[in-house]
């Protein structure tokens, strides 16, 4: 126990560039919904989504 | 791309938030995991063009294996200059890895740019922490005005872009790369279009560099410390590479009849720098003028503007990247040791450091372009391309090509054989950490061998 | 000083260029002038060194030689037009005249040879006073009277000072001096861009005094003059020694930091009305200021120098300044470039 509090507290900076990637992740996939809000909307070629599918896999 | 990104930029508080006696381990680490998720990027997915698109970054077929050589070379970095930085203090050395961890945000965002504007802000910025890297941590007083060439060749280059820049925003109206493959401007052969293609191209030439304006590049490199000479020499002049191969789809028609003077400018260095190369006395100036020779056939293959030309200069890029960059961790391990870069004091190595000797032949193979290295694949292409151009260019090519396998066997020959001079008589026996280096520079070339269309360009 | 002569001082500057500020009528423009000058007058000789009074006497010979050469092409122009108010200025004698004579204010080359000997008569404080502070009036009169100056004097204006700017800081160790040269230059850019598009006038002239207030209150800091006084900083404070590096490049113009994006826009502005071969000329000749701020950066962040000052611990000791102004005008010194768009839409 004692030696888990001080592995925490040496090594708790590996935890920055993780967070960073999630971070990335989740700010991609949110731009990727922003830049696709004009998909599938003509007239002619639009059709029904299956349900959860996305426009741009 | 934020995903790359993000993460690398959160590598600067990590830097400064470690305790000293994890900071290398950590930043080591950290760096590799990040270099290992941009390896993603290499996965072709079945529609072309621009991938992971964001409103200002995005990557494809092209930045892609420049972006992937970058990140791959933080590590790399990192791990090479941990010895000649370790006896400072500790935030100096903080400092030090945070200059590389800016260097390489900003080629992150230079070669994923997707607004040229972008890609310029970010071509300059990397100046400000290679200047840094270079003037700050280098070892002779001749660093300084390594700093100045380094900083005032490549800015006398880049403003008449800039105004170039400019000059084609308002005649196009804009400057996305998305959309400027579907209306480049049309280019009469007018002085002033002429002028307005030599600034376009210009920067791009002084970074690559092209032999005439190359000076910067020597003393740059010679003065460097081992971490910028590995990334000026794989990345920074890649940079220039990548700008002219955005450039040149908007320069035609022009590029025609005025790229001739620059093709053969570049073949004509290529072999003036491989005979200087036959010349030198110092050996970090000998794998400088190497990299000025290769990259004036990268040039050449640019230049040419045929599939064949694209392909071979992206693959001679990142395969000459990895190589130059080996070759300088390389001298390096010898520098260490001895304080010294002369040639003719560094002799003998193979029977001090054996192992070593594996990888100096291992990367003079592949410098000298060896079939079947990625080298090769590249100079060929470019050879082939040249040739179908005009005739006459075998005979510069192909005498550049003997002059780099000259000068490269002579550089193994005189660092590797031959008796140990009296004055080594303390050579400490090469580390793990020098050893995991260079077989991570050479093991993505030796896996190139096998899957070249990786780094194909837009042609695979 | 006696407190309360220093706040008449000081007030009264700061009166004298919110009446040429607020004015519309050449002869309050003027004394609002004239008040500025009759003020920082005692400011400048505060210290009755002998060469604290040359630099205030030059100081004040040519401002009131500006000020009367205003005066007159006012005046010149009120008798042919019968108009007062600045901005219909039409005269086109008295708009030469009145831009010659705030190039005289400002010290744009060819008027700019009272510049650096004046600053360097001068302690640091007064200094940045003068490099700031007294540009904002002549500007105020400058942005108003923008539509009817003659294009072909402007642009000689802005290309010789960027020029003499560049290459009369090549052979200076005295940084107030240098910082002087830095201030022509920078005028020059500011100029040039008068004619098409005046906002980018304002906008370089506030980023100009975020610069160069940076760098006096860090010289302040450290109390250095001369270029060998910068070398110690490491010692001092080596946070102020790192972050330096950046400003002195941003006063520069590079990319990507504060200092590039008055350039950019008024490259940007230029181009825009075909006058590539100026931009370019204006881009060149920027490079030898840089030359000068790199050897800056050379002495003071990317060399250690072998001396160290007598104690030390200096970096220990809590300096008596205050580095809070200096904390904000260096981050904003270095940062701002992103936010371009919303700085030019503020000013838009």
């Amino acid at each position: 126990m004692v030696n888990l509090v001080n592995m925490l507290r040496e090594h708790w900076v590996n935890v920055l560039v993780p967070l960073g990637f999630v971070i990335g992740i989740y700010m991609d996939r949110r731009n990727d919904e922003k830049l696709t809000a004009f998909r599938n909307k003509s007239m002619l070629y639009k059709r029904e989504l299956k349900p959860g599918e996305v426009t741009w896999k | 791309m934020l995903k790359i990104l993000i993460p690398t930029l959160m590598l600067l508080p990590t830097t400064w938030l470690s305790s000293p006696k994890w900071l290398w381990t950590t930043t080591t680490a950290q760096s590799l995991m990040i270099a290992s998720l941009s390896l993603t990027w290499l996965k072709r997915s079945a529609e072309p063009g621009w991938l992971t698109l964001n409103s200002y970054l995005a990557i494809d077929p092209l930045s892609t294996p420049l972006l992937v050589l970058t990140c791959w070379l933080l590590p790399l970095m990192i791990m090479a200059s941990q010895n000649h930085i370790s006896p400072e203090p500790i935030n100096r050395q903080r400092m030090y890895i945070s200059l590389l961890i800016s260097l390489q945000v900003f080629l992150i965002m230079a070669f994923g740019a997707t607004e040229i504007i972008l890609f310029y802000v970010m071509f300059e910025a990397t100046l400000i922490p290679t200047l840094a890297i270079i003037t700050r941590w280098g070892n002779q007083a001749e660093r300084l005005n390594a700093g100045t060439y380094f900083l005032f060749y490549t800015l006398v280059g880049s403003l008449p872009l800039l105004i170039a820049l400019l000059i084609l925003q308002k005649d196009v109206g804009t400057l996305s790369m998305l959309l400027i493959q579907y209306s480049p401007p049309t280019l009469l052969p007018s002085w002033t279009n002429k002028i307005w293609w030599a600034a376009c191209l210009l920067a791009f030439l002084v970074k690559m560099p092209l032999y005439g304006i190359h000076l910067w590049l020597p003393k740059a490199h010679v003065e460097a410390p081992i971490a910028g000479s590995m990334v000026l020499a794989a990345v920074l002049l890649k940079l220039g590479g990548y700008g002219m191969m955005r450039m040149v789809i908007l320069l035609d028609p022009l590029t025609k009849e005025l790229a001739y003077p620059f093709i053969i400018l570049a073949l004509w260095g290529a072999i003036m720098t491989g005979s200087t190369c036959l010349r030198q006395t110092d050996l970090k100036a000998l794998i400088a003028y190497s990299s000025v020779s290769h990259m004036g056939l990268v040039v050449g293959g640019i230049l040419i503007q045929t599939p064949w030309g694209f392909t071979g200069a992206i693959i001679l890029m990142i395969a000459h990247g990895l190589v130059s960059s080996a070759l300088f961790c390389l001298a390096n391990t010898v520098y260490e040791r001895t304080n010294t870069r002369t040639l003719l004091i560094t002799r003998g190595m193979q029977t001090l450091l054996p192992l070593t000797a594996t990888w100096w032949f291992i990367a003079s193979l592949a410098n000298l372009a060896l079939p079947p290295f990625p080298n090769l694949t590249g100079e060929m292409a470019i050879m082939a391309s040249l040739f179908y151009w005009s005739e006459w260019t075998l005979i510069l090519t192909g005498l550049a090509a003997l002059i780099t396998i000259i000068y490269t066997m002579y550089m193994f020959m005189t660092t590797q054989w031959g008796p140990v001079p009296p004055s080594m008589n303390n050579i400490e026996p090469p580390h793990s950490r020098e050893h995991l280096l260079i077989s991570l520079h050479l093991i993505p070339i030796l896996l190139l061998i096998l899957k070249p269309e990786l780094v194909w360009g837009w042609y695979y | 000083m006696n407190p309360y002569v220093l706040m008449i001082l000081i007030s009264s500057l700061g009166i004298g260029t919110t009446l040429t500020f607020m004015s519309s009528h050449w002869l309050l423009a003027w004394m609002g002038l004239e008040i500025n000058t009759l003020a920082i007058i005692p400011l400048m000789a505060q210290q009755h060194h002998p060469r604290a009074v040359e630099a205030t006497t030059k100081y004040f010979l040519t401002q009131a030689t500006a000020a009367a050469m205003i005066l007159f092409a006012s005046t010149t122009n009120a008798w042919m037009t019968g108009e007062w108010n600045i901005q219909q200025l039409s005269h086109s004698p008295s708009t030469t005249l009145v831009t010659f004579a705030l190039a005289l204010k400002i010290g744009l080359a060819p008027m700019h040879f009272w510049m650096p000997e004046v600053m360097q008569g001068l302690d640091l404080t007064t200094g940045l006073i003068m490099a700031t502070w007294q540009k904002l009036a002549p500007f105020a009169i400058i942005y108003q009277i923008s539509s009817t100056t003659n294009p072909t004097l402007l642009t000689t204006l802005g290309i010789l000072s960027t020029l003499v700017g560049g290459w009369g800081g090549l052979n200076q160790t005295q940084l107030r001096k240098i910082l002087a040269y830095s201030s022509i230059a920078h005028m020059g850019w500011m100029i040039i861009i008068l004619q098409f598009m005046p906002k980018l006038t304002l906008l370089n002239l506030m980023i100009y005094i975020i610069m160069t207030s940076a760098m006096f209150m860090m010289f302040k800091y450290n109390n250095a003059t001369k270029i060998n006084y910068l070398t110690l900083t490491w010692s001092k404070s080596p946070v102020l020694a790192t972050l330096t590096m950046p400003m002195l490049l941003s006063l520069g113009g590079l990319p990507p930091l504060t200092g590039f994006m008055p350039k950019w826009l008024i490259l940007q502005e230029l181009t825009k009305q075909n006058l590539a071969i100026t931009a370019s000329i204006m881009a060149l000749a920027t490079l030898l200021s840089l030359f000068f701020y790199l050897r800056l950066c050379y002495a003071m962040t990317l060399t250690l120098s072998p001396n160290t000052t007598n104690t030390s611990s200096t970096w220990r000791i809590k300096s008596p300044q205050m580095t809070m102004p200096l904390a904000t005008i260096s981050t904003l010194t270095i940062m701002l470039l992103p936010i371009t768009p919303t700085i030019f839409s503020l000013i838009m």
